[in-house]
């Protein structure tokens, strides 16, 4: 039997490629440069070529490579938010890692690595493929949390998200199995051809539980009620760049593969009831994260909270399976890259080398001692409660009207009434802010600096929070390039 | 019982049913030994019983992979940390005040998934047993599994850059 | 000048990063300065766009910024409405806004014992906000759709959160008991809430309407597919007919938006402790301005409104329930600044009353006299604050006319304005209420005339106990002194329009010139309003004699008050004593923000306290794995060994979730 080296249309997996080469090259550079910072110029310099390369493909046809992956305007535009992401936390990352002396290459390679398992996610046609990228983000992203080795809490923050997460790698597995069993294929098209009206596969009782399974495995990655146990902890626990890292990327990314098997391989099969229990799920994940936020008083752990609930908001605008709803989505996820990463960097900089400073009360009379910090604090504050004109705002609009056109308006309603609830803990920072004097340990606290990174970092996100807030067409725009090829 | 004929019952189904003792009892040995060191000595029993399946599916190159793999290398490996670490011998129980909460909802997911898939009308393949399985892995792998199999390579990469990093750092912390 | 009314918006929004930014470091001078000015200029804009829109005859103009979103089919664009009602709107605005900013340079400003002035310590932070107000309540009025007003109506509640928390670290005050003489045991009365406590009080009281208003929005956009004004109100006759209900909840549910931001009933709770915040504040956001917004909001929406006359009818109703329920706590107030906070909600409430009949113009003439003298009268209470180093209980004061002739002119000028007294600018917007009032149901007349008899006669119990008598604090009296010029311009400024802001609308039916009515007819749904105010209802006669009363009940409400406090002060003593009761039930504000502590605070603290506890320990711990451990006879032993944390736990919480969605996905 000649063995057929298949051609491969490599293009496909442009970006991705892209970035795993600069993590291998940051890896080579990590052992000749004794400035580490440099390796993390280098990383940024890569993903600023992904992003080149992601812009030449947006816009052209379709590209699949062997039915197991493809870079069409979904992908591509969800690169660009993983992109974001990962710049923004390397930014955060320069500064932060440099005060405690944990600058290392590794970070910056693994940081990549992850970027491009939640890219092949999004680019993903077959289970496998999706289970690969899962699987690269992470790995990575388990090491990643328990980075900080002189913080206690950083290695169990990593150990938490690795046993939960093998835990639920596994449920995915298992939900793969099933369906293969099932359909008799992993790829996402084949299952959706399954699963049309005419071969009267619907009430299949595998593809039942391997579709829950599946749903498991995606709602413990996006931290969904009831499989978000692992969040506070691991947030609160891991190093501020890294929970910044996450709190997006891993959330896009399991939306980002969540969405396109609902809408690729279920879009049939609504008798399944996904819909029905995907929107209990965002119910459920935004008052509990919400209620649960409200009773916070560090804001580190707060914001793990709040990240629960914006999860619970992007469900809102899953559950119509209408590409309205998956622009919504797509928006979402970039508003929400730009303003909880500043809202992270900002903690990142109050937060002391021996992980004090992260209580709300340290927060207190911020805008006499740094203004331009609580200047933007209270923007990314604002723009996370969905106040308008913030970008936050859109974003909800966007997912919300998405439930209403699909007749969801009862979702909607609970998702404008958890917004309401959420003002009051994201306010509550603004108040500490603006309006309390410094308590004695605060201002016996060692002065905050802001690094320069740090800087660009907070005026990227506030500029961004605010123009695409005043002007929203471009985010828009963007999204609406977000079509399945 | 008169009737009784021993080569009524196919020597498929014996070994079939060893290989679950091995398998199962193996695998609970596993989560109820108090001793380390036999929890790993039962994994090894596990996996032996899982190449069992592959012999009887006919799928020789997986098994030998299995036993290679996974009952030679990876559990040595598993022997050898176990020895190397400070305390191998750890006798405190495996059970803590929730193991008849977990038993209980194992136990329910189990009888789901049992009643699952005896429901389900499996398709049988009449095709005869592949023969050169070895060929058809190598072309499956390097043909439509291609990416997949490449991509495997990275995510190898970042678990070997991870434990590299995280055992570097704890050594360094020691110091 | 219309195509630039955008500047109107932007030099607030200047200000704002200028003081914020530089504000501190340039020192106060500089704010003081540029605070105001930016508030001139947009007054300037707006003065100008008023003669555009003269020489247009009213023609409403949109201004289009840019296309703020367009989300499929929804699209909002970002453009300013320039038409008779939101002109006015920018001239009320910012014209007292501008006044009230050159007063607060002197305000914030504080003297010692000795005379030293010291700038407040945040003085530049105070302007920062309050040109941010500006900015937001011009956002409000001037947005051409429903989204920029709820971006406005949030704007102003945050800034006005923000500014009346101000002062966050001063406590709360006890307030003297009143002393009724003769032995009677003094009424104790309730403390005064401290500012951060106010300003949260404010916030939440708001959220409630808030949500409602949100609601509204939301409706309007399901409904009609679009938040334009013009595109909503040309759908609305069309909509009335085919699904009155829904125009009726849409009407309902911004009114909700309207009763938590314009204090009304039963929403009204936050406004009186709302005083805490600085003078400036109560007189430009607390009085004049940001709680007209729900007035301006129906007046923006009477096509949907005159469309819906069950809700508009209770709103007239709750008006006028408002504004007598409201005036008669005022009677026994004895912190000035409370008194005027009690008879804002009391005016609010007429306004409602006149808007739910349909009465939109006078509604809107009430609104801009109401911000003339109600602005005045405040700024009249803040002079006194300021020379009385911040005391503020009447009881205190008393003989001031001697010392601050010029406030205590100006402030007589404010109250005859506010009690009615004829020829001032709140007679003929008052009168004008009343008479329509009365064309839809005389029982709302009876109660706005009462309310316009207490309103002169708690005006004019205020004025005669701080400014005439006797001093009744030798130290304070003697301590007293007039503002300085800052404050003197705003008094004399504010005090001319409230003297002469009547000629705005003068009575039609004796053949004098309504300008405001002309001037807003082009604002109105064409046709049917038109014809229904061609129409006049009353004859001479009776109009004539509606004014003769109100007149009446307005003259002898001051007459009352000056026999009681300076005639024979003992009289109100002994009234209070012989009916006890309801004084005390008075002096304690008819005990509602004791009613809402129990109802609503404390058991929401609870479920709060439960949920915070509930969410992190009960639900792990407890419930799942203490819970069912206590079933099988466990019980206590794990109860303090386990906490959360535990991987163990996280696992088999995160399993039951399994189960539960594999359950359902197999049983179904």
């Amino acid at each position: 039997m000649p063995i057929e080296i298949p051609t491969l249309n490599v293009i496909a997996l442009a970006p991705q490629i892209v970035v795993v080469v600069t993590a291998l090259v940051v890896m080579a550079l990590d052992i000749s440069l004794t400035d580490k910072r440099v390796v993390g110029y280098v990383s940024l310099l890569g993903l600023a070529a992904a992003a080149v390369v992601t812009f030449a493909l947006l816009g052209g046809p379709a590209q699949a490579i062997q039915q197991m992956a493809v870079s069409d305007g979904y992908a591509l535009v969800l690169n660009l938010v993983f992109i974001v992401t990962a710049a923004l936390a390397i930014l955060v990352a320069l500064g932060y890692l440099d005060e405690r002396e944990l600058q290392h290459g590794e970070y910056y390679a693994l940081l990549l690595f992850s970027t491009a398992g939640m890219m092949l996610m999004a680019a993903a046609t077959d289970l496998i493929v999706v289970f690969m990228g899962l699987e690269i983000m992470s790995v990575a992203l388990y090491i990643l949390a328990a980075f900080n080795h002189r913080q206690v809490g950083s290695g169990e923050a990593g150990m938490k998200y690795f046993i939960l997460g093998a835990f639920a790698s596994a449920f995915f597995l298992y939900g793969v199995a099933l369906l293969y069993g099932a359909t008799g294929s992993t790829n996402l098209h084949a299952i959706g051809e399954w699963f049309s009206p005419d071969r009267g596969n619907l009430g299949d009782p595998l593809a039942l539980v391997g579709l829950g399974l599946l749903l498991i495995g995606f709602a413990f990655k996006v931290a969904a009620v009831p499989f978000q146990w692992w969040t506070p902890d691991v947030y609160h626990g891991a190093p501020t760049s890294v929970t910044a890292f996450m709190s997006v990327g891993a959330k896009a990314a399991g939306f980002a593969a969540l969405v396109r098997i609902l809408m690729v391989s279920f879009d049939q099969a609504f008798t399944l009831d996904w819909q029905l229990v995907l929107a209990v799920l965002a119910v459920l994940t935004m008052t509990v994260g919400n209620i649960a936020a409200l009773a916070q008083k560090d804001v580190k752990r707060m914001l793990a909270y709040s990240s629960v609930a914006h999860a619970g908001y992007i469900l809102v605008g899953v559950v119509p399976a209408t590409m309205t709803g998956v622009k919504g989505v797509l928006f979402y996820l970039m508003a929400y890259a730009f303003m909880n990463i500043g809202a992270f960097a900002v903690i990142a900089v109050l937060e002391h080398r021996d992980a004090i400073g992260t209580a709300l009360s340290d927060y207190a009379g911020l805008s006499t001692r740094k203004p331009f910090l609580a200047l933007a604090m209270a923007v990314f504050m604002f723009s996370l409660t969905g106040i308008p004109p913030f970008v936050g705002f859109w974003g909800k609009l966007y997912v919300f009207r998405a439930a209403v056109e699909a007749n969801m308006s009862w979702l909607a309603v609970v998702g404008v009434i958890n917004s309401a609830i959420s003002a009051f803990y994201y306010l509550s920072v603004v108040v500490q802010m603006y309006m309390r004097t410094p308590t004695d340990e605060t201002a016996a606290a060692p002065a905050l600096r802001l690094s320069g990174p740090v800087v660009v970092t907070l005026a990227l996100a506030l500029v961004a929070t605010v123009v695409l807030g005043l002007w929203p067409t471009p985010l828009v725009n963007l999204t609406a390039l977000g079509i399945f090829g | 019982m008169p009737n009784f004929d021993p080569s009524q019952i196919p020597l498929v189904s014996i070994v079939f049913w060893v290989m679950t003792v091995f398998t199962l009892g193996g695998a609970l040995g596993v989560v109820t030994s108090r001793n380390l060191f036999h929890a790993a000595l039962y994994l090894i029993l596990s996996f032996f019983g899982v190449t069992g399946y592959y012999v009887l599916l006919s799928a020789g190159f997986l098994a030998m992979v299995q036993l290679m793999v996974y009952a030679g290398a990876i559990a040595i490996l598993i022997l050898f940390a176990i020895m190397f670490s400070r305390r191998p011998m750890a006798h405190e129980s495996q059970a803590n005040q929730q193991w008849w909460l977990s038993l209980l909802l194992a136990l329910a997911l189990f009888v789901v998934l049992v009643v699952v898939v005896g429901a389900v009308n499996w398709p049988v393949s009449d095709a005869a047993p592949a023969a050169d399985t070895v060929t058809q892995l190598g072309v499956a792998l390097l043909g439509s599994y291609l990416i997949p199999f490449e991509v495997v390579a990275v995510l190898l990469s970042v678990a070997m850059i991870g434990a590299i990093f995280l055992a570097r750092e704890k050594t360094e912390a020691e110091e | 000048m219309t195509q630039l009314i955008w500047l109107t918006i932007a030099f607030p929004i200047a200000g704002v990063l200028f003081n914020g930014l530089l504000g501190r470091r340039l020192g106060h001078r500089v704010v003081s300065v540029v605070g105001p000015l930016m508030v001139l200029a947009s007054f300037v804009v707006g003065v100008g766009a008023f003669a555009d829109l003269l020489a247009r005859h009213g023609e409403a103009v949109n201004v289009p910024l840019w296309t703020w979103a367009a989300i499929g089919s929804f699209e909002v664009n970002l453009s300013l409405l320039v038409d008779p009602l939101s002109v006015l709107m920018v001239l009320v605005v910012t014209g007292v806004g501008f006044l009230i900013h050159v007063y607060a340079t002197e305000y914030m400003v504080h003297k010692d014992e000795s005379g030293h002035a010291h700038p407040d310590r945040d003085f530049a932070r105070f302007f920062t906000f309050l040109n941010l107000f500006i900015a937001s309540m011009l956002v409000l009025v001037l947005g051409n759709n429903y989204l920029m007003m709820y971006v406005g109506w949030e704007l102003v509640g945050v800034c006005s959160y923000l500014l009346i928390g101000f002062w966050y670290d001063r406590p709360s005050e006890e307030q003297a008991p009143i002393d009724l003489g003769e032995g009677a045991e003094p009424v104790k009365l309730p403390p005064l809430l401290s500012p951060a406590a106010s300003g949260m009080k404010a916030f939440i009281v708001n959220r409630v309407g808030d949500v409602g208003f949100a609601l509204g929005v939301f409706l309007i956009w399901t409904t009609f597919g679009t938040l334009q004004f013009a595109d909503v109100f040309s759908q609305v006759p069309h909509m009335a007919e085919a699904m009155p209900a829904v125009l009726s909840w849409i009407a309902l549910l911004l009114f909700i938006g309207a009763m938590g931001k314009s204090a009304q009933i039963p929403l009204y709770v936050w406004l009186p402790d709302a005083m805490a915040g600085p003078t400036p504040v109560s007189a430009l956001i607390h009085a004049a301005t940001m709680v007209t917004a729900g007035v301006y909001m129906i007046v923006r929406s009477n096509v949907i409104y005159s469309h819906a006359p069950g809700v508009s009818m209770f709103v007239a109703v709750i008006g006028a329930v408002t504004a007598l329920f409201a005036a008669t706590i005022a009677l026994v107030q004895v912190d000035l600044k409370r008194v005027l906070a009690y008879s804002t909600v009391s005016q609010l409430g007429y306004m409602f009353m006149a808007v739910g009949v349909g009465a939109y113009t006078a509604g809107m003439f009430h609104l801009t006299t109401h911000a003339f003298f109600k602005a005045l009268l405040f700024l009249g209470a803040g002079s006194v604050m300021h020379a009385l180093h911040d005391v503020i209980d009447i009881r205190r004061m008393g003989g001031l006319k001697n010392k601050m002739p010029v406030t205590w002119l100006t402030f007589w000028i404010g109250g005859l304005a506010l009690a009615g007294f004829p020829l001032m600018s709140g007679f003929f917007s008052k009168d004008e209420i009343l008479a329509k009032a009365f064309e839809a149901s005389p029982v709302l007349w009876g109660i706005g005339v009462l309310t316009a008899g207490l309103t002169a006669f708690y005006t004019f119990r205020a004025i005669f106990i701080a400014f005439h008598g006797q001093p009744r604090d030798r130290h304070l009296y003697d301590h007293a002194h007039e503002s300085g010029p800052a404050i003197r311009f705003a008094l004399v400024v504010l005090a001319a329009l409230a003297l002469v802001g009547g000629v705005l609308g003068l009575p039609a039916f004796l053949g004098l010139p309504h300008a405001l009515d002309s001037w807003l007819a082009p604002i109105y749904a064409t046709g049917e309003h038109a014809a229904a105010a061609g129409e006049h209802g009353l004859s001479l006669g009776l109009e004539l004699g509606l004014m003769a009363t109100s007149a009446t009940v307005a003259v002898l409400g001051i007459v009352v008050a000056y026999f009681f406090y300076v005639v024979n002060p003992a009289i109100p003593r002994r009234m209070a004593r012989s009916l006890r009761p309801v004084f005390v039930l008075l002096a304690n504000k008819y005990y509602v923000d004791e009613l809402y502590n129990a109802v609503f605070v404390q058991p929401g603290l609870k479920l709060a306290r439960g949920m915070a506890q509930g969410v992190d320990a009960l639900l792990i711990d407890s419930v799942l794995v203490d819970g069912l451990a206590r079933l099988v006879g466990q019980i206590g032993r794990q109860v303090s060994r386990l906490q959360t944390g535990y991987l163990r736990h996280y696992a088999l919480a995160t399993f039951i979730g399994v189960l539960i969605l594999v359950g359902y996905f197999f049983l179904r």
